[in-house]
């Protein structure tokens, strides 16, 4: 089986985990880029179209939650799993209200998190599908009408 | 009133009997038990044997005098009183008594209404005197409490934070054998001869990496748990659903769990996940102290105004010194890796955001016996509870929507 490689953002202030985390999701097969903070994860977003972007809550400057509010105004589509520690569960709830796809607890084990990408993953590719069908269907009526 | 009279205790101590006699049986008229010593050494033999409340003290007397039988009863007996007798025109004897701890002295001929009087006021004294002292023991008792419960948050905050700081290194730790374990699987043993070796240490320490994550996990899902959510809660199926849950490990150690919760009412506004988390620990617990052959007797009782929930096991007993710190995180006397030292702290905790108390006693080599108390009513609730606001939130509503009221 061939695995279609997803493009991972990796947001952390943590450099050693996003070090870690990159190699091992790289030498599984996916595209990965990395950011330290939230204003380099908006910048790495602006320059390259991602799949999904794994965003830690807990940063300083911009934290996860303020991130995940840009990500979801500038680019909507982009999946984001959000990593959180154990007493703020509260707060990845919110983010998922704000439309991240789910989160991850840290520290978070290989096989969840491969479950999860997966999951993301999917989901933008359904969504990206159903743009693109949209998209035909409007140009066809647009077509019919001349 | 008269009640209260009897169960005086008089020692009359004089050396005169005509004087003893006819006092001895007024005294007795109007209810007090009277007792006589002719002498200092025959009164201490009577209060060798029998404490008494008030001894009415002839200070003239051959052998040992007054002062002296004073002075021992000062030393032996602190709960007694004294009033003294002096010789008529001799109050100097009376005032050095006051001085050494007499309650007061009267001349003779003693006037009998006026001694009877004086020993209601020294009886009086001895009474307010009992009362400071308990009010006293109260006191330091609940400073004491109060002591150990700031110490218990104080040591939550910390281990709370320091759990926070450790899921990140964490993380970085199980990213980094899960990039190992991944590079090795794709090498061949030809290449790498020692590669069970390498499988096996990243084995252990991804073991290590959840058993500490279990650690930080438990202490602070503990500090910030969803709300708890008040409903009707009927305590008797719950311990009913714990049980069916705990039996079968129960019988294959030979463990008996006996309910007694028939004729208590056990329905009261709760949080049911809350309670069934803490069943469970405490039956855990339970099992975990018997380990085999054994019986967990769960019972339920009420009042008016509370439930209590009691669980009991016949494992081997918590020592006294321990009782007192098994409810502090991290205290456990599990071998390494086995116990987190948590669970009693966090179902401690999840009582308190019930507003319920947990207490335990425990005899060594029979049994210990955990009691979950919770609140039935708002009042209970208030005088319990560490944390007012549990009752004005949520207690409100136990008023009209209780079925059974």
């Amino acid at each position: 089986m061939i695995k279609i490689p997803t493009k991972v953002l990796i947001v952390d202030d943590e450099k050693d985990f996003v070090e870690m985390f990159s190699l091992r999701l790289k030498e599984s097969g996916d595209n990965v880029l990395t950011a330290h903070s939230g204003q380099e994860c908006l910048q790495a977003l602006e320059k390259e179209s991602v799949d999904v972007v794994v965003l830690d809550i807990k940063m300083p400057g911009m934290d996860g939650i303020e991130t995940l509010k840009e990500i979801k105004k500038r680019c909507p589509i982009v999946e984001v799993i959000l990593l959180t520690g154990h007493g703020a569960i509260e707060t990845a709830v919110e983010g998922m209200k704000l439309g991240a796809y789910d989160y991850l607890l840290k520290p978070a084990d290989a096989k969840e998190m491969t479950e999860k990408l997966e999951g993301a993953r999917k989901r933008k590719d359904e969504q990206d599908e159903r743009i693109r069908k949209a998209e035909q269907r409007s140009l066809l009526r647009r077509g019919g009408n001349i | 009133m008269t009640e209260y009279v009897e169960k005086i205790r008089l020692l009359l101590v004089d050396d005169e009997a005509d004087f003893r006699a006819p006092l001895k049986k007024r005294l007795m008229k109007r209810g007090f038990s009277v007792l006589e010593a002719e002498n200092g050494e025959e009164c201490r033999a009577q209060m060798a044997t029998e404490p008494m409340d008030v001894v009415i003290l002839d200070v003239k007397m051959p052998g040992m005098s007054g002062h002296e039988v004073l002075e021992w009863i000062r030393q032996n007996h602190a709960d007694t009183e004294v009033i003294l007798l002096t010789g008529h025109a001799c109050t100097a004897d009376g005032v050095d008594g006051i001085k050494n701890g007499a309650f007061d002295y009267l001349s003779k001929p003693v006037e009998f209404e006026h001694l009877v009087k004086k020993i209601g006021q020294a009886v009086e004294k001895r009474r307010r005197e009992e009362e400071k002292k308990q009010e006293a023991e109260f006191k330091a008792r609940m400073e004491q409490q109060m002591v150990a419960t700031e110490r218990l948050v104080s040591l939550g905050t910390l281990s709370t934070g320091i759990a926070h700081e450790i899921d990140n290194p964490l993380a970085i730790i199980r990213e980094s054998a899960e990039y190992v374990r991944l590079l090795l699987s794709k090498m061949e043993e030809t290449t790498l001869p020692r590669k069970a070796d390498l499988e096996n240490a990243i084995g252990k320490i991804e073991s290590a990496i959840d058993r500490a994550s279990r650690i930080t996990h438990q202490l602070l899902s503990f500090v910030r748990q969803p709300e708890t959510m008040f409903t009707q809660t009927d305590l008797k199926a719950l311990v009913s659903d714990t049980v069916n849950f705990a039996r079968k490990e129960a019988a294959n150690r030979k463990i008996e769990i006996v309910q007694e919760t028939d004729w208590a009412d056990g329905i009261i506004w709760s949080d049911p996940y809350a309670i069934r988390q803490v069943l469970i620990n405490l039956i855990t617990n339970a099992m975990a102290a018997i380990e085999t052959e054994g019986t967990i007797t769960i019972s339920l009782s009420h009042t008016d105004a509370t439930v209590t929930l009691s669980i009991k096991d016949t494992g081997p007993g918590i020592p006294r010194e321990n009782l007192e710190k098994i409810f502090e995180p991290f205290f456990t006397t599990k071998p390494p890796g086995k116990g987190t030292g948590l669970g009693l702290y966090v179902t401690s905790g999840i009582i308190g955001r019930l507003g319920g108390k947990i207490e335990v006693s425990s005899q060594i080599g029979r049994e210990t016996d955990f009691r979950v108390t919770l609140p039935r009513t708002r009042e209970a609730c208030e005088s319990m509870a560490d944390n007012k606001d549990i009752c004005s939130d949520i207690l409100n509503r136990i008023k009209g929507d209780r079925p059974n009221d």
